[in-house]
């Protein structure tokens, strides 16, 4: 890339105004997924565990969702689009990237944050309290020793998402005093773009509503206590 | 005669239990806040077991009658489990201090239990195992009842 004036990662790059850059399902899932995390820890630690329970089969909905948004929908949403390995996230961080989207360095946050959040709700659903009083959907399928683990890690793992969103949060702080406006447009969903980057290509809506009936189809499958319905 | 030894006997225990109320040793206390825990414990297993048992697609009939007995004999024990200066200012426990607070209210929902307990035992007794879910469900009901208001973390 010689020859290519080096830049920051981003805000003093040519802008072409407002383009489109994360589509409404992305952006439904992000903030729903926001307001059920927080939901599950207020509904856990209020004697709420029922709610708690109910909120880990919506997250685990979202997850499923946005796994197949990720191949099947806009540009901005799909793995193949942001997924890059460590060259591309030391060339973002020389700023040689410019794009629409997730870049380089973004990616591995987000992947980590969908992974954890996997994780914890893998936990949660085979899982039960110390009394026996509430278990996961599919507690009946582990042994009692294993969910009663299961819960343990899955109140550590907390820390980790925790972590996570902490990272998250001042990753988006950091930007803003950069003059990236972050949050505006996981909101709206429009930004500033750099000239140079290729525009969003919007999914499909139909598409959406399909991946939408896998996963509730899905959800409702493991609530019933998984295979044919039940241990 | 015999009315007047019931009556004697009944204020001899109603001192006893003036007595015991006003000054519990602190030994004392502490083995029955052990034998509280140890009993709540063994409830917690056995109803894990249960609901296992319960959901599975072949209930093993044996086996909850077993854990039905289990608690039930449990659950008339707690009776003598919530003595006053029992609570956490005697020590490490997940009983709140609003058991002593709302005796009342505490009372109720024991009796529930133990009430729900005999139920569940009875039809679990009889190898009735249909009767025995939806009385399982009910017991669930009042074990939840009593701990969203009365039980905390206990921290080991």
């Amino acid at each position: 890339m010689q020859g290519v004036p080096r830049h920051l990662p981003d805000g003093d790059a040519p802008l072409t105004g407002k383009q489109p850059v994360w589509d409404l399902p992305v952006r439904l899932v992000h903030w729903t997924l926001a307001g059920l995390i927080a939901f599950s820890w207020w509904s856990v630690h209020n004697h709420h565990t029922d709610w708690h329970i109910w909120s880990g089969v919506a997250v685990l909905t979202l997850l499923i969702f946005r796994l197949l948004w990720g191949f099947f929908g806009s540009s901005t949403a799909r793995w193949s689009g942001f997924i890059r390995g460590p060259g591309a996230v030391a060339n973002y961080l020389r700023g040689g990237w410019y794009g629409v989207g997730h870049s380089p360095l973004a990616a591995l946050s987000v992947i980590a944050m969908f992974l954890a959040v996997a994780v914890q709700v893998g936990l949660g659903l085979i899982a039960e309290d110390e009394d026996g009083i509430y278990t996961g959907p599919l507690a009946g399928l582990v042994r009692i020793e294993t969910s009663d683990k299961a819960r343990d890690f899955h109140e550590l793992w907390f820390n980790v998402i925790l972590g996570l969103i902490v990272l998250h949060v001042a990753a988006i702080i950091f930007y803003r005093l950069r003059g990236k406006r972050l949050t505006s447009r996981m909101i709206t969903g429009k930004g500033d773009l750099d000239a140079r980057a290729a525009p969003m290509r919007l999914g499909k809506w139909w598409v959406a509503v399909i991946c939408l009936a896998i996963a509730l189809g899905i959800s409702r499958w493991v609530v019933a206590g998984a295979p044919p319905f039940g241990p | 005669m015999r009315v007047s030894v019931l009556a004697a006997a009944a204020v001899v225990s109603v001192v006893g239990a003036g007595v015991a109320y006003a000054a519990l040793p602190k030994d004392k206390a502490l083995a029955i806040m052990h034998s509280r825990h140890e009993g709540m414990e063994k409830i917690g297993d056995t109803n894990k077991l249960l609901r296992r048992e319960l959901t599975s697609s072949a209930p093993f009939a044996p086996a909850v009658k077993s854990g039905a007995a289990t608690i039930f004999d449990l659950s008339k024990r707690a009776s003598g489990w919530f003595p006053a200066g029992t609570g956490p200012e005697m020590g490490n426990t997940g009983a709140k201090p609003e058991i002593w607070q709302n005796q009342k209210d505490f009372q109720v929902k024991l009796r529930n239990f133990q009430a729900a307990a005999a139920a569940f035992n009875a039809t679990a007794a009889a190898g009735d195992l249909n009767a025995a879910k939806a009385r399982y469900s009910d017991l669930n009901g009042t074990c939840k009842a009593c701990h969203d208001t009365y039980r905390m973390e206990m921290h080991h």
